[in-house]
């Protein structure tokens, strides 16, 4: 899996941009370089020329090279053809009234005058021209610096003022919550993506607020509406329960109507509970002190427990808080501790046990015939006792998973230890 | 004692009203807001048997209308499980009690008789069955005038037992009356069987007869001798 780091869209937008202007500089950069170069390689050309005809005239008309001053020139044995000439050099001469050597450019060139070959050698000065082309490449860099302040500075204003709809339109997604039926404040923006996206957003959530109340609807009366049902079914068997001809004929039939529609009862009951944790009705999330709260369940339980010849130990901290609906903090303990009662042997004591982080429930007994990630699998029950509904464990999790907390499963030592702790 | 049953099911109406008829009580029932509004400003109930969700509006308005007549009628409301919403709202009305659907005829029972007794503040609170005899008030049983040391939980069993005699009762049912929401972490309702046989050992060496039986394996019952 690669991870890539995430940026700003005007971040990555003004990098990619300098970068474009970069490339540009570099070109541009070459090519007035490059031009310096060829306006300097015709400059000199045209002067060289002219020196070369006018050195050709004065041959033509004197013959003697040697009038010709401050020349370096020199009779060759024939004419022909020279291949390595013309031949140019870039040379440092010190000039002596300036103090300081400048640049030269040297053509050594054969010309021919009277039928006789000449090698010339002629210089011209440069070194202005140089100057020139270095102070254009010099130019450049500082050029560039400057556009990228200039951009980088104009990112940040633009972020700060054009984007500010953008940011607080996002916001607004961040903090919708569905089924509460929010009153979202308009953003002002001229942007025509932003007015696009807050519509889309806005069209969205009517939609979604629609589609969750009648799925709210449909759930809650679904709730409601089986329940009568089973209760008129469970009150016409217990009057068959009481018919005691019947009875003596009916007992396993009657007795199992009666389980299995208890049982669907129940089962209505934990999904209607579960949808509801999972529409997020339950938040009126506040800090609990688990300790009282978790002392006080184990005081309800406790004689139940010695009824099954099992026990139950506490080693509680004052310090450790939960950050959860009350009524969803005793939904998840009543599971943790009922799948504790359930799955447990009498090997050893249950163990409720909380640190300054962790809220931790063990209990005895043999290792999972399954992997353990299916335990928090809906309507996964690992022994199929018919009282099991198998949704204990999956409510604990979604409990969990929708208020910012970790369940953890592990078995050490013979104990199966379910730990609730914050995610960091 | 008359009873107002407000519920939109015919057959748990119909079948709520049979059983209170035979618990001895004088039963109406209404199926909708408006009809029980027009009995409720005509007659007077010892108490009403309140459903919420009726179809032609909220069962709370009920309780706002009787609260207002400031009427001394016992209200016991009936809910969806898991609709605290409701529960709350209804207490805090003035409801008296509130039980969740699906529940037990026999919890029923013993909701209507505790509501009825708390509000007879006056006179005897006692109940007397054979040789047993239970002050409401003191929760103290006696057999024969010996005061017996029950446990709250046996307390509870007896007196669900008398209020609900010659009826069988589930074990379902008697678990559910004992430990309220906390019987959703028993797997099953055997453990019951421990809490009758204390009662009965408790009651018969004090001198009352063997009240308690078996039935079916499904049960037990409270004879009345």
């Amino acid at each position: 899996m690669f991870k890539f780091r995430s940026f700003r869209l005007l971040t990555k937008t003004s990098f990619f941009y300098l970068l474009f202007i970069l490339v540009t500089f570099f070109i541009s950069g070459r090519y007035l370089i490059n031009k310096a170069d060829e306006y300097i390689n015709e400059e000199t050309e045209r002067f060289f020329r002219f020196r070369e005809q006018h050195i050709i005239r004065f041959l033509e008309k004197e013959k003697d090279p040697s009038r010709l001053k401050y020349i370096d020139i020199a009779l060759l044995d024939s004419t022909g053809i020279y291949p390595n000439y013309p031949r140019y050099t870039d040379t440092l001469i010190y000039i002596e009234e300036l103090d300081e050597q400048q640049i030269h450019r040297k053509k050594s060139v054969i010309i021919e005058a009277n039928e006789k070959a000449y090698l010339i050698q002629l210089l011209i000065n440069i070194n202005d021209f140089t100057k020139l082309k270095s102070d254009v490449a010099g130019r450049i860099v500082p050029a560039f610096i400057i556009l990228a302040l200039v951009i980088v500075l104009f990112t940040t204003f633009l972020s700060g003022f054009l984007f500010q709809p953008f940011y607080r339109i996002l916001s607004h997604i961040n903090r919708y919550k569905v089924g509460k039926r929010m009153n979202i404040p308009k953003v002002k923006t001229s942007s025509k993506e932003f007015q696009k996206l807050q519509f889309l957003f806005r069209n969205m959530v009517n939609r979604i607020e629609d589609d969750y109340r009648n799925l709210k609807e449909y759930t809650e009366n679904m709730a409601h509406e089986i329940q009568t049902p089973l209760t008129i079914i469970r009150n016409k068997t217990e009057r068959l329960i009481a018919d005691e001809e019947l009875m003596k004929k009916n007992v396993d039939t009657v007795k199992i109507i009666y389980e299995e529609t208890n049982h669907l009862s129940k089962l209505g009951n934990a999904l209607n509970l579960l949808t509801k944790i999972e529409n997020g009705e339950y938040n009126n999330t506040e800090v609990i002190n688990t300790k009282d709260l978790i002392l006080k369940h184990v005081d309800a339980i406790d004689e139940l427990l010695q009824l099954k010849l099992m026990t139950i130990e506490t080693d509680l901290t004052d310090d450790h808080q939960i950050i959860l609906d009350p009524f969803l903090f005793d939904i998840l303990l009543k599971n943790l501790i009922r799948n504790a009662i359930r799955y447990g042997s009498n090997h050893g004591p249950i163990k409720i046990t909380t640190n300054q982080n962790q809220l931790i429930v063990s209990n005895y007994g043999d290792t999972l015939s399954v992997s353990p990630e299916k335990i928090f699998e809906r309507f996964y029950s690992s022994n199929s006792t018919k009282q099991s509904l198998g949704l204990g464990l999956s409510l604990a999790k979604r409990i969990c998973d929708l208020n910012q907390l970790n369940i953890d499963y592990d078995y050490k030592d013979g104990q199966h230890l379910f730990f609730i702790s914050d995610k960091k | 004692m008359k009873l107002l049953i407000v519920e939109d099911n015919f057959q748990l109406a119909d079948d709520l009203s049979r059983f209170l008829i035979e618990q001895g009580f004088i039963v109406e029932i209404s199926a909708t807001l408006e009809s029980a509004r027009g009995k409720v400003e005509l007659y007077d109930y010892e108490l009403i048997i309140l459903d919420i969700g009726l179809p032609d509006g909220s069962g709370l308005d009920i309780i706002k209308l009787l609260k207002k007549r400031k009427s001394d009628t016992g209200i016991l409301i009936v809910t969806a499980k898991n609709a605290i919403e409701d529960k709350v709202k209804g207490l805090e009305l003035g409801a008296d009690d509130y039980i969740t659907k699906p529940f037990h005829k026999a919890e029923l029972n013993a909701r209507i008789r505790s509501i009825i007794r708390r509000k007879k503040f006056n006179g005897s609170n006692t109940i007397l069955v054979n040789k047993i005899e239970i002050d409401l008030n003191s929760m103290a049983v006696k057999v024969d005038n010996k005061e017996l040391d029950l446990t709250r939980k046996e307390y509870d069993l007896l007196l669900y037992f008398i209020y609900n005699k010659n009826r069988v009762l589930t074990k379902e049912s008697i678990a559910e009356h004992l430990w309220g929401d906390h019987i959703d972490q028993a797997d099953n309702f055997d453990f019951i069987y421990n809490h009758i046989k204390n009662l009965r050992r408790k009651l018969q060496q004090a001198g009352a007869d063997n009240h308690i039986r078996s039935v079916y394996g499904m049960g037990y019952k409270f004879y009345e001798l």
